[in-house]
């Protein structure tokens, strides 16, 4: 059908796919893919941001290894010690020129060598990492799993019944809920419920499980990781339900008017099937984006609010970090940040993508 | 309460300048309106400086003039008999009335938008009264910055204190009014926030107008720097840059926010000067020829005011954000009177054990929160103000 219609389709295009060996010509098809161009942008702002770091720390004022040695020759090190060791622990030496130094941080870098922590000596960063992530992974997955999931449904449903009570209270709540900064419910929470009401004790509430409970798979163990995420988890979805019920309100009505909810109403299809697949669904894909967007600010809130709660996540890692200088891990923990926030970024493009394939007909025209 | 901290010269400047209002509605006989813009001059040369009450004294200068004023083109302003009673000649004098009435109708209908939206005018409420508060707060309540020891109540092991009709706030820690704190500690915050948000906003709109109409490789260039912002984690990029540099500097720190922040409004710019070169109504101001000023500044500019303002006021919010933030971890160099500060010394004081340090953290986070809020609900007003197919019963 296509030649009788060579307008349609370039003629130097099909000729040369028809050349083509099959392989180079998958290869291709790969390569004008809308996953691949999604892909390899992600890699691409993930190595940029990767340099960015890189070369922040070691060209502003303050070179940390300088600063390490003179630390050291405060604890009574010689200058050549102290150089030996800041050399070995920033696994770079200053005396190097700085391209060497990048070509060789990648290189560590690809191998998942993040160098070694600074204030404790002897572990790897890659580890401390490691240690600290499925905690905050925990806890600010639930609560944007929570969030998102209660903003859909409550959002849905006053736009469903959009101009009723139950509306006008729940968007008056909902922006207000979004106008306030998440540390300020942190606080809130315990001062007013902990402190003053005496609902949980704030000491205990600590840390990321009770001492003295042995990991593994028991409801002692799990138990105690919910109650101590609880805190830190309401905090998030405090402060990011507003915004989920508000767009996802907006997003529905304006998927209510369309022609097709109106040619379903025509054909005399249930109230519930058009709710569910014909106006959620729709509505639902200006959210799927935002959800990337959130991961990463939530990731940032996470670092004041655990923090409060002194849950034991890689935000309150990062503070720690940052306060007692030690570069390395803060470049490491810096750095799977930036790496999260980038690969969830590229997870909410290619599920757009697949929810809705004209985005990614449109990238490939 | 210190008279002599009214003096400042602004309120001289706007109480002279304020004359010139005065007497043009003196004239017309419009008292009222003529007591209230020279009230209004005054205060805005108080808050703002010397120019700022020359502009106040300006703006309300054209108020009246737009009450005032009947144009001599409109025959049916002038209530003319006949064309030939309409003159189309006018003087410098006449023009200068006419745009003031235009800029005077203008402020007017700003106005009213501001009432019409109520969720918009409780965050302008919200907005004012932090402003009167920092501004004139200062005349009526002293700051104390010195422990009081001699507040101690007897038997106590404490200085803090729950409100009372003398301190409505409390007492911190060290016995001082924690009214006085939250009225003179928004200050600074406040102006660097503002700084900030400024700062991103030119940043913005410049890159975004060149993204948009500097060619392709440009647009490339500007997107893809765009986009590594977008990615990068503000805050902690921020603590980052906290363990290198030294923020002493408020200045330097709302530039380096607004180098953080400028990416999500410079997109939608761009993407607004694209849609906009393309609509009908600046296709029709280019085929009349009406000069590229003319299509800059009443129709494309017009367009983008809307979405330059609300993101000003975003980017207001999360430079804030950020800056209590930064303090509450304690990576900013401490300098009172500020609220985070206030929020750091009651964590620091041991605030989450003490049930009598309640009001310490209570005061600021509640006026963190509430300005939050007002910034927030603000911006539905200015929505419905430049939008005009949102204003509902119009």
């Amino acid at each position: 059908m296509a030649t009788s219609f060579p307008a349609d389709q370039p003629p130097e295009q099909s000729s040369s796919t028809q050349t083509q060996h099959p392989l180079l010509a998958r290869l291709q098809e790969i390569r004008s893919s809308y996953a691949f161009k999604v892909v390899l942008q992600g890699i691409l702002t993930a190595w940029a941001a990767t340099t960015f770091t890189f070369f922040l720390v070691r060209l502003l004022p303050g070179d940390p290894v300088s600063i390490k040695m003179d630390q050291l020759m405060q604890q009574g090190y010689t200058a050549q010690e102290a150089a030996n060791i800041a050399v070995t622990l920033f696994r770079y030496d200053p005396d190097v020129p700085v391209l060497q130094q990048y070509v060789q941080y990648m290189g560590n870098l690809l191998r998942g060598d993040l160098g070694q922590s600074i204030s404790s000596a002897g572990t790897e960063v890659s580890q401390l990492i490691l240690r600290f992530l499925p905690w905050t992974l925990v806890s600010v997955g639930s609560a944007l799993l929570i969030s998102f999931t209660l903003g859909i449904i409550l959002g849905t449903a006053m736009a469903y019944w959009r101009g009723s009570t139950f509306d006008n209270v729940l968007t008056a709540i909902a922006s207000a809920l979004s106008g306030v900064p998440d540390y300020v419910y942190a606080i809130g929470i315990i001062l007013i419920f902990g402190v003053q009401l005496q609902w949980f004790d704030v000491g205990e509430m600590r840390g990321g499980v009770t001492q003295g409970i042995e990991p593994g798979f028991t409801i002692a163990y799990i138990g105690s990781v919910i109650k101590h995420a609880l805190l830190p988890v309401i905090t998030y979805v405090l402060a990011t339900i507003g915004v989920w019920i508000l767009s996802m309100k907006s997003s529905t009505i304006s998927t209510l008017g369309e022609d097709y909810i109106n040619v379903a109403k025509a054909r005399g299809l249930s109230e519930r099937r058009i709710l569910f697949s014909y106006v959620g669904r729709n509505a639902m894909l200006p959210l799927v984006t935002r959800l990337a967007i959130s991961i990463g600010f939530v990731l940032s809130g996470s670092v004041i609010v655990e923090r409060f709660f002194e849950y034991p996540g890689l935000g309150r890692a990062l503070t720690i970090a940052v306060t007692t200088r030690d570069y390395t891990t803060m470049q490491g923990i810096f750095l799977v940040i930036t790496i999260a926030v980038i690969a969830s970024n590229i997870l909410a493009d290619l599920m757009l993508g697949w929810l809705d394939p004209r985005v990614s007909l449109e990238e490939k025209a | 309460m210190d008279w002599s901290a009214l003096l400042r010269p602004g309120l001289f400047a706007g109480l002279i300048v304020g004359i010139v209002p005065l007497l043009w509605a003196g004239k017309y006989q419009r008292y009222p309106m003529a007591i209230t813009l020279l009230v209004a001059s005054a205060l805005g040369g108080f808050m703002f400086g010397v120019l700022g009450g020359i502009i106040t004294a300006l703006l309300a200068l054209s108020i009246i003039i737009s009450h005032t004023y009947v144009n001599q083109q409109d025959p049916f302003a002038t209530r003319a008999t006949s064309l030939d009673d309409v003159s189309f000649d006018e003087t410098q004098f006449q023009y200068f009335q006419r745009q003031m009435a235009g800029l005077g109708t203008w402020l007017r209908g700003t106005g009213h938008m501001l009432v019409r939206n109520k969720g918009g005018f409780i965050g302008f409420v919200g907005i004012v009264f932090f402003a009167v508060m920092t501004v004139f707060g200062p005349l009526f309540i002293e700051y104390e910055g010195r422990p009081q020891m001699d507040r101690r109540e007897p038997g106590a092991n404490t200085l803090y204190a729950a409100p009372s009709s003398e301190f409505p706030l409390g007492l911190d820690w060290q016995g001082r009014d924690i009214l006085s704190h939250i009225v003179y500690g928004g200050r600074t915050l406040i102006i660097t926030s503002m700084q900030a948000g400024l700062f991103s906003t030119i940043i913005a709109v410049a890159l975004g107008s060149l993204a948009a109409l500097g060619g392709q490789r440009i647009d490339g260039a500007l997107n893809a720097l765009a986009n590594l912002f977008l990615t990068i984690p503000n805050f902690p990029l921020l603590l980052v840059l906290a363990s290198i540099i030294n923020f002493d500097s408020n200045l330097m720190l709302a530039v380096l926010l607004a180098a953080l922040t400028w990416p999500g409004l410079m997109r939608s710019i761009r993407a607004q000067v694209l849609s906009l070169r393309e609509r009908d109504y600046v296709e029709a101001a280019v085929a009349l020829d009406l000069g590229l000023t003319h299509i800059i500044m009443r129709e494309v500019f017009p367009n983008m005011i809307s979405y330059i303002a609300i993101n000003f006021i975003f980017a207001v919010r999360s430079a804030m954000y950020s800056l209590v933030g930064l303090v509450i971890l304690g990576m900013v160099p401490l300098r009172e009177p500020d609220w985070g500060i206030m929020i750091w010394n009651a964590q620091t004081r041991g605030a989450f054990y003490n049930p009598n340090s309640l009001w310490m953290a209570l005061a600021p986070i509640t006026a963190i929160a509430l300005f939050q809020l007002s910034l927030i609900l603000f911006t539905r007003s200015l929505e419905e103000m430049f939008n005009p197919r949102l204003r509902q019963g119009l």
